[in-house]
C-alpha cells in the first residue's frame, strides 16, 4: 500500500516518523512530508501519488479543528477524498473530533503504532496489554540479623538479657487482656473477665451500648453495599519501580472510617502501592481495652476492632502487604493478636518510641512490648520499629540505639524485625545544620551506620521526607519522590510515603493527594532507574558520628543495667531533647 | 471573585468511573452545570474503576478583554 504522511503542525512529526519506519519495514511505500508543508503542496503530491492513505498528524491544540477541517475541504475539492482514506492522529485529536470533521479514523494521545498499523492493514488490534502479576513479598527474607560488630553485640546482648530477665515475672492488664482475648477468639465466653481489665469507656460500650464520642456503628446495609462495590472493583496491577527490585512502596491510612480507608487503599493499589499501614486513633492508645464491631470514627485514625480489620482485609488485593500498628499504647499485645487473626502481614512495635513520644509509661510498655514481641514471633508477623521520636527532637543516634535494642530483643524471642529509620528534616538536624547543603548526606549516613551494625531489612518511614513537606501539592509530591529515589538508590527494602496532604492538618487526606504522590514517585523511579544518587564526603563523617553516638548510648544503657530506668532517666533521649516518658498505664505493672 | 481570576479555574478530583470517556463526560457535564462555557479536561488517568482528573474552565482566554485590568468592570 502507498501512504502519504503529513504533519499538519509547525514542528511535531515524531509519531509520523515512527509510523513511517514501521510502514517501510512492512513493505509499504511511503512519502513522508516535513512539518509546515503547505496544504496545496500536499494536495499536489497526493494527486501525483494517489496513496491508499493520507496520514495527517496534529500535536498543537490551537486551531486544530479549523485546520483539519480546511484540509478535508481541500482534499475534497481536489477530488482526493473519494480516492484515498484520510486518517488523523496526534495529541490534539480525539476519535469524536476526527469523525465530526469527516476523517476516516482518528487516533488520540497514547495510541501505539501497532494500533494504527492494524487499522490500515485491516487487521485486528489485540493491544499490547501486559498483565502484571504482583506477588506478596516477605521484606525480611534473606536477612540474618547478625550483629556485625562484636562490641555492639555484647552491649545489645547485655541490655536485652536484662530486659527479658526483668519482664519474666511481670504482667499488666494489657498482657492479661491479650491472654483472655486469645481464648475468646478460640470460642470461650470470657467477656466479663475481659471487661474487668478495661476502662469505663469500653465497659460502657459493652454493658450500656454507649458509643465513645464521634464514633458510630456501621449498619449492616452499608456493609453489604460496600462489599458489593469492592467486589466490582477491578484494575490492572501496576509496579512503580521501573524495573528495580526495591523498594516496596507503602501508604499509611487511617481516615477514621473503614469504608473510606478501603477506598483509599483500592485507589493506592491501582496507582501502584505495594502495601498499606493501619493507623488507629491516638485516644485508642491511652484506653485500656478495645471495642468490638464495625465502627466509624469522625476524626483521624481508624478504630481497631477485629470486625474493622476484617472489613479492611476484605478489600485488600492478594498482593498487598498489610501492617497494623500496635506499638505505642496500652493495647499493644492485643493488637498484635487481632492483627494476626485478621490476616495482617506485619505489625509495628517499638516500646522506646511508644514510651518516650507515644504517651505510654515506659515500665508498662516494656513489659507489654516483650509480650507483644512474643506474639509477633508466635504468629509469624514481622514487625517494624519506627523511630519517630526523632521528630520530637531526639537525636538519630539515640533513637537508633532504642530501635536496635528492640530489634535484637525481637530476634532473641524468635521474631523478625525491620529497622525503620526516618528520612526527615528533624529538629536535631535543623539545630546542628546537618542538612544545610542537602537532604542526602545525613539520610545516607543513617543507612550506612545501621548497615554497619546489623544485617536487617531497612524500611525508611514514616513517612519519608518528614518535615520537608509543605501544603503545596507540587512541592510535597516532589520532596517525597526525591526521598523515594534516595531510598531506591540505597537499595532499601521499602518506604512509607506521604500523600501530598502530608503538611495539611485541617482535614482528612484526600484520595487525590495519594494518587499525586504515587505518580510522582513512579516518575522519580523512572528518572533514576539504576542510576545512583551520589552523596558528598559528609555522609561518611555523619555515619561515623551516628555510629559512635549509638555505641555511647548503648554503653550507658548497658552500664545502667536497667532498661526501664534508662528510659525514665533520659538515656534514650532527654526531656530537653523532646523525649517525655509517658504516663498512660503508670503503676499497672505487677509481679506474677 | 471570578473577575480577578487571571485565566482559568482548575478542578482536580478522583472519580469512580467505568472508563476514561465516562470520567470526561461526567466532568464536562459537571463544569457546564456550574455555569462555565469554555471547559476542557486537561488530564485524565483511568485505572479500571477510578479516574484522576483535572478539569479546566477558562474565564479568560488570551486576547479577551480581561476584567482584572478594569478592576472588575469588563
Amino acid at each position: 500500500m502507498k501512504f502519504v504522511l503529513f504533519p499538519l503542525d509547525p514542528v511535531h512529526d515524531v509519531a509520523l516518523k515512527m509510523l513511517n519506519r514501521e510502514l517501510l519495514k512492512r513493505g509499504h511505500q511511503t512519502v513522508l512530508l516535513p512539518p509546515d508543508t503547505k496544504m496545496e503542496e500536499v494536495v499536489e503530491i497526493c494527486q501525483r501519488e494517489i496513496p491508499d492513505f493520507i496520514m495527517v498528524s496534529r500535536t498543537v491544540g490551537y486551531g486544530a479543528a479549523e485546520l483539519l477541517a480546511r484540509f478535508i475541504d481541500v482534499l475534497d475539492a481536489a477530488g482526493l477524498r473519494k480516492k484515498c482514506k484520510v486518517v488523523v492522529g496526534g495529541k490534539a485529536i480525539t476519535k469524536k473530533l476526527a469523525a465530526e470533521l469527516g476523517y476516516d479514523a482518528g487516533f488520540g494521545e497514547r495510541t501505539s503504532w501497532e494500533e494504527v498499523i492494524a487499522y490500515v492493514e485491516g487487521g485486528k488490534f489485540e493491544g499490547e496489554k501486559v498483565t502484571i502479576r504482583k506477588t506478596k513479598r516477605d521484606i525480611t527474607c534473606g536477612y540474618t540479623y547478625e550483629v556485625r560488630d562484636g562490641t555492639f553485640k555484647e552491649l545489645l546482648d547485655k541490655i536485652t538479657d536484662q530486659i527479658l530477665d526483668w519482664a519474666k515475672d511481670r504482667t499488666s492488664p494489657g498482657i492479661e487482656r491479650a491472654k483472655i482475648k486469645e481464648k475468646m477468639l478460640e470460642g470461650e465466653h470470657l467477656l466479663e473477665e475481659y471487661l474487668r481489665l478495661c476502662d469505663e469507656v469500653v465497659v460502657s460500650y459493652f454493658r450500656k451500648n454507649v458509643l465513645p464520642k464521634k464514633v458510630r456503628l456501621i449498619t449492616e446495609e452499608e456493609r453489604k453495599k460496600f462489599e458489593r462495590l469492592v467486589r466490582e472493583i477491578n484494575f490492572d496491577g501496576k509496579i512503580l519501580r521501573h524495573g528495580l527490585d526495591k523498594p516496596l512502596v507503602f501508604v499509611q491510612y487511617g481516615t477514621g472510617c473503614p469504608f473510606m480507608d478501603a477506598m483509599h487503599i483500592k485507589v493506592s493499589e491501582a496507582w501502584g502501592a505495594d502495601g498499606v499501614l493501619h493507623f488507629d486513633p491516638s485516644w485508642g492508645a491511652r484506653c485500656e481495652g478495645l471495642l468490638e464491631g464495625s465502627l466509624a470514627h469522625e476524626e483521624d485514625g481508624s478504630i481497631i476492632t477485629l470486625e474493622n480489620l476484617k472489613l479492611i482485609k476484605s478489600a485488600l488485593s492478594d498482593s498487598t502487604l498489610w501492617c497494623v500498628r500496635a506499638h505505642r499504647g496500652l493495647n499493644t499485645p492485643e493488637i498484635v493478636l487481632l492483627a494476626a487473626h485478621a490476616g495482617a502481614d506485619l505489625t509495628k512495635i517499638n516500646m522506646v518510641y511508644g514510651s518516650l513520644n507515644g504517651g505510654t509509661d515506659p515500665e508498662r510498655l516494656t513489659v507489654d512490648g516483650v509480650y507483644a514481641l512474643q506474639l509477633s514471633a508466635k504468629y509469624k508477623l514481622p514487625y517494624d520499629i519506627p523511630t519517630n521520636e526523632e521528630l520530637g527532637g531526639v537525636p538519630a543516634h539515640k533513637a537508633f540505639a532504642g530501635m536496635l535494642v528492640v530489634a535484637h530483643l525481637g530476634v532473641k524471642l524468635g521474631a523478625r524485625p525491620i529497622l525503620k529509620p526516618l528520612f526527615c528534616y528533624s529538629p536535631d538536624v535543623m539545630i546542628n545544620d546537618y542538612m544545610k547543603d542537602n537532604y542526602v548526606d545525613y539520610n545516607v549516613a543513617k543507612i550506612l551506620a545501621l548497615r554497619r551494625i546489623m544485617d536487617a531489612p531497612i524500611w525508611p518511614g514514616e513517612p519519608i521526607g518528614f518535615m520537608t513537606h509543605t501544603e503545596d501539592r507540587v512541592q510535597s509530591a516532589m520532596t517525597t519522590a526525591l526521598h523515594a529515589a534516595l531510598a531506591s538508590s540505597l537499595g532499601l527494602d521499602a518506604i512509607t510515603i506521604a500523600s501530598t496532604d502530608e503538611a495539611y492538618a485541617r482535614g482528612a487526606i484526600s484520595v487525590t493527594a495519594r494518587i499525586d504522590t504515587l505518580r510522582a514517585i513512579a516518575e522519580a523511579f523512572r528518572f533514576f532507574g539504576h542510576a545512583k544518587i551520589e552523596p558528598t564526603k559528609k555522609a561518611e563523617e555523619y555515619a561515623d558520628k551516628i555510629l559512635n553516638g549509638i555505641y555511647e548510648t548503648l554503653k550507658k544503657v548497658a552500664e545502667r543495667q536497667d532498661f526501664v530506668a534508662a528510659l525514665y532517666e533520659g538515656l534514650f533521649g532527654t526531656r530537653e531533647e523532646g523525649a517525655n516518658p509517658g504516663r498512660a498505664g503508670r503503676g499497672t505493672v505487677r509481679k506474677c | 471573585m471570578i473577575e480577578r481570576i487571571v485565566d482559568a479555574i482548575d478542578i482536580e478530583t478522583t472519580l469512580l468511573s467505568k472508563d476514561e470517556e465516562d470520567a470526561k463526560n461526567t466532568a464536562i457535564q459537571y463544569l457546564r452545570s456550574l455555569g462555565f462555557k469554555d471547559v476542557d479536561v486537561v488530564f485524565v488517568e483511568h485505572t479500571g474503576f477510578a479516574s484522576r482528573i483535572r478539569l479546566r474552565a477558562y474565564v479568560f482566554r488570551p486576547g479577551d478583554k480581561y476584567a482584572w485590568i478594569f478592576g472588575g468592570d469588563a
